[in-house]
């Protein structure tokens, strides 16, 4: 079966690949077309590029992309530093302890955020709890609360996909190296690195990628203004049934664009994007 | 007879309006109709196309109250008249005006989705611009005609847009407020002792960021009641003397209410003349809030319920926008323990009915006089308002 | 492997920070009344509950339910193939195919979903069974196609090699030797895929034509009354839970 001439190999490989590529092409690209012609043609109008000139022109729209490129950079970095760290101390754990780690995963993002609010507002639990909280944490203008959910949700994310990496092979691996008198701090370089950097990027672009679009969370918990722009694109498309749905379109379309550009870097850094 | 116990008081008040449907429902009777007996039998014609139709009614789903009117109430009387109710919960009536733009950029013509929509205002301004409601049918129901004043302002225009028979009234709103009287003795009465109140006690007033609903109707209040500019002016002087120096608004209604429920704020408002009875039993508010108004007058609107052209079930459609201005479920909302909203019909024209309307209990929780009724402004000058107010006081 | 060190301060502080707040929501569902300053609520009851269950909310469950079962069998059946090649490496490049297979992932779902809108509505698949699976498919494929590549490899090869040279025919080396040994995998590919279905809200309102599906019923209640919400939620966490449990404990068993 293995000793399969090269061309055969690729064509069956091709194969293979073809009914996931075809489904995403047609439904990924179909959803995709659609925006495009929701973001071109205004309903019962002609074709035309007014929906991106006022999006593009709209100082609220700028404001949106800093505060959404800045809330969406924190929480990715955060998120990474702090899923290695417990990933790293969770290595040998049991069911329980895992299981526990992977609680939020399951958790939609937005009663994540109704849950922040019900512990972290102004009366909420953590001010009874404690008195009284230090800082603003709900709809403070810097984002911090925005952040501080998509830490609770994304931290245990990343950690199940590094402890999926983590298996039994880097155990060995791991093991062999500290056998043969490998430093801790060498093993963590040449061991433990290798062996998440792939999981890690793609799970960090999956965040990046979603604090980018999502809307839930920032509607719930974040500032008064600036919008992210999924409130943005929200906002058009609720205020305006004529207009509003193409700006939102292009809006989309456009944060789309970026992080897709980006995937397509990061995939090039990683260089092996499934990890070893 | 089976009925949903969804709240405990509710199966022998559906009961009751069963009852009541039952003798009030009687078939047409050309009592008021002077010459038009012909548009009263095209009305039996859509009664018999009803029949065996679903309706499915896209309506804001997150009040427990407006749910079980809907399930319990107005579901078992259209059944009588052989109409299902299926009611699609929403979290934003734009939902629904979304899913109708969509099937007419398909070019869906029929067989749509949405037979009925709860909406009023912009929604509704949006959609008759662009073609989307039926025509010519809220004014031909028998119980509008029996029971409706259409010369009433509040009836024929919704937020200035002329209704033109393109949806069916439904409901009264009132723009109210609420303190909590063990905390506050003395709520301001009016803007001016608000502002007063606000610079006394920094940080315990605020109003939900338009474009929430209830945030955009306290700047509407406002506007009207100062002008504009002046409205802005106030609203600027307001702002550093709000919760957290007015940097940053609670969100929604619902946001606004719990920091008050919490006791975080002093003032909480509501365009739902009832909320307060309402919160008290859903526990949110302490048993001593109290509803009032600022200054004399209050905003009111009325909300409708519309057919998008393209409905699958037009006429089961028509049917329930009757079936709810029929005396019996009107007088069933006026109750605080249901509803508590007051009618769209005019009591001068429901006759014997007309005792139903007396039965609602005197309650501390609403107000026996809403004040001079204050119509909404124009649709088309809400928007303009909410991104003045993001650009002038948010920014 | 049992673990060697077990490590209580890792499980407090994760049992306080991640399970803490999750448990208020039991407090919430059952609290008529739950106003600050009172740490527990004034007054417990049911009217969480009498909300909750009334309505369109089991038929809700089951279309969900019906919804994310399909989609994730319809996602394993695609993506197994693609994971394969992608899994044990035989692409030159697969750079390309590995980003295109990503790229979902790199919108919202509801983008997704008004994306898909207007055509579903032309083709007459909104609102049904299959329109519903074949949007959800859209961000479902993603998440099962990369976690089943984990499970692909050298180690997977080596013991599929085994099962052949012992004459096992291609079907029961795949029945007796390939699934059991990549069940962590695969476990984790359903459990995933499953929760991202089962959670969608965005591609569920916009194409659901009304139909009743569990986060679309949830949501309105999130704003306006959080003991109801708080009520959905838990019935809507139940079978999420059980099904990370599960997995987990499947991802445990060694290889």
């Amino acid at each position: 079966m293995r000793v399969v001439a090269g061309g055969h190999r690729a064509g069956r490989d091709r194969l293979m690949l073809a009914p996931a590529v075809l489904t995403i092409l047609l439904l990924f690209g179909g959803a995709l077309a659609g925006a495009v012609r929701t973001s071109l043609v205004p309903l019962g109008g002609e074709a035309g590029t007014d929906a991106w000139r006022t999006l593009l022109s709209d100082g609220e729209f700028r404001d949106a992309v800093r505060f959404t490129l800045r809330t969406a950079a924190i929480s990715t970095v955060l998120a990474g530093v702090l899923a290695v760290l417990l990933a790293w101390a969770a290595r040998r754990s049991g069911t329980a302890v895992r299981a526990l780690l992977a609680l939020p995963v399951p958790v939609p993002h937005l009663l994540v955020a109704t849950l922040a609010v019900l512990w972290l507002s102004p009366g909420g639990l953590a001010e009874r709890i404690l008195g009284s909280l230090p800082v603003d944490l709900v709809h403070d203008q810097e984002g911090a609360g925005i952040v501080l959910v998509y830490l609770y949700k994304e931290i245990p994310f990343l950690v199940v996909l590094l402890l999926a990496a983590m298996g039994q092979g880097y155990r060995e691996r791991d093991e062999a190296a500290a056998a043969i008198g490998v430093s801790p701090r060498q093993r963590l370089r040449w061991v433990l690195w290798p062996t998440i950097r792939g999981p890690l990027i793609v799970g960090c672009i999956i965040v990046f990628a979603y604090v980018v679009g999502a809307f839930e969370v920032p509607l719930v918990v974040g500032p008064s203004y600036p919008p992210t722009i999924a409130e943005y694109a929200l906002q058009r498309s609720d205020a305006d049934l004529i207009a509003g749905p193409g700006i939102a379109a292009a809006a989309l379309l456009s944060t789309a664009a970026a992080s897709m550009l980006l995937a397509a870097l990061a995939v090039r850094v990683a260089k092996d994007p499934q990890g070893a | 007879m089976h009925l949903p116990t969804r709240l405990a008081l509710l199966p022998a008040l559906a009961l009751t309006v069963l009852l009541l449907a039952a003798c009030g429902d009687s078939p047409p009777a050309a009592d008021t109709s002077s010459a038009s007996g012909t548009s009263a039998d095209g009305f039996a014609a859509t009664e018999e196309a009803a029949r065996g139709q679903t309706v499915r009614w896209w309506m804001y789903g997150g009040d427990d109250r407006v749910n079980a009117y809907v399930d319990d109430v107005v579901a078992p009387a259209a059944r009588k008249r052989g109409v299902r109710i299926k009611r699609v919960p929403i979290a934003d009536t734009a939902t629904a005006l979304q899913r109708v733009v969509a099937e007419r950029r398909a070019g869906k013509t029929s067989g749509g989705a949405v037979d009925l929509i709860w909406i009023n205002g912009e929604n509704f301004a949006d959609g008759k611009t662009a073609g989307l409601w039926l025509k010519d049918w809220a004014r031909r129901l028998p119980n509008a005609r029996r029971h409706v004043d259409q010369g009433d302002p509040s009836i024929s225009r919704d937020f200035q847009v002329p209704v033109d028979g393109q949806e069916s009234p439904w409901q009264k709103a009132a723009f109210v407020y609420a303190y909590d009287r063990d905390r506050t003795p003395a709520p301001p009465r009016d803007l001016d002792a608000l502002l007063r109140y606000a610079k006394a006690h920094p940080g315990r007033v605020t109003y939900p960021a338009p474009p929430d609903f209830t945030g955009s109707a306290f700047v509407r209040q406002v506007v009207q009641q100062k002008g504009e500019d002046e409205g802005f002016a106030y609203l600027k002087q307001l702002e550093p003397h709000l919760w957290r120096g007015g940097k940053t608004y609670p969100k929604s209604e619902a946001e606004l209410n719990t920091l008050f429920g919490d006791g975080q704020i002093d003032i909480a408002m509501s365009y739902d003349a009832a909320f307060v009875a309402s919160a008290v039993r859903k526990g949110r508010f302490p048993k001593s809030a109290r509803p009032f108004l600022l200054g004399d007058s209050s905003l009111q609107n009325t909300s409708f319920v519309a057919i998008p052209a393209n409905a699958a079930n037009t006429e089961g459609a028509q049917v329930v926008a009757d079936l709810l201005l029929s005396p019996a479920l009107q007088a069933a909302k006026l109750d605080q323990r249901t509803l508590g909203n007051p009618t769209v019909l005019d009591l001068d024209r429901v006759g014997e009915q007309r005792t139903l309307f007396r039965q609602a209990t005197k309650s501390p929780y609403l107000l026996a006089d809403l004040g001079r009724p204050v119509a909404e402004l124009a649709a088309d000058t809400v928007a303009p308002l909410e991104r003045r107010w993001t650009q002038e006081i948010l920014r | 492997m049992r673990s060697r060190a077990r490590r209580p301060a890792l499980a407090v502080v994760a049992a306080t920070v991640l399970a803490l707040p999750l448990l208020a929501l039991v407090l919430r569902a059952f609290a008529d009344e739950w106003r600050a300053p009172a740490l527990l609520p004034q007054r417990l009851g049911l009217r969480g509950v009498r909300v909750a269950f009334g309505g369109e909310t089991g038929a809700a469950f089951v279309n969900s339910a019906q919804v994310a079962l399909l989609t994730v069998a319809i996602a394993l059946v695609i993506a197994w193939p693609a994971a394969r090649v992608l899994g044990e490496r035989r692409l030159r490049r697969p750079g390309p195919v590995f980003l295109l297979l990503a790229m979902p992932l790199l919108i919202p779902s509801y983008a997704v979903g008004t994306g898909l809108t207007e055509w579903f509505i032309r083709l007459g698949l909104d609102g049904t069974t299959p329109g519903l699976v074949a949007a959800h498919l859209t961000t479902v494929l993603p998440y099962v196609t990369l976690v089943l590549l984990s499970g692909f490899g050298p180690r997977l090869s080596a013991v599929e090699e085994m099962g052949s040279v012992l004459g096992l025919s291609p079907v029961r080396r795949l029945w007796l030797v390939t699934i059991p040994a990549a069940a962590p995998t695969i476990g984790a590919a359903v459990l995933l895929g499953f929760l991202v279905s089962w959670s969608d809200y965005g591609a569920s309102l916009a194409l659901g034509a009304g139909r009743p599906m569990l986060p679309v019923v949830l949501l309105p209640f999130v704003g306006g009354d959080p003991q109801v919400a708080a009520t959905l939620t838990l019935l809507f966490l139940a079978p999420a839970v059980a099904a990370l449990v599960l997995t987990v404990r499947a991802g445990r068993r060694p290889l």
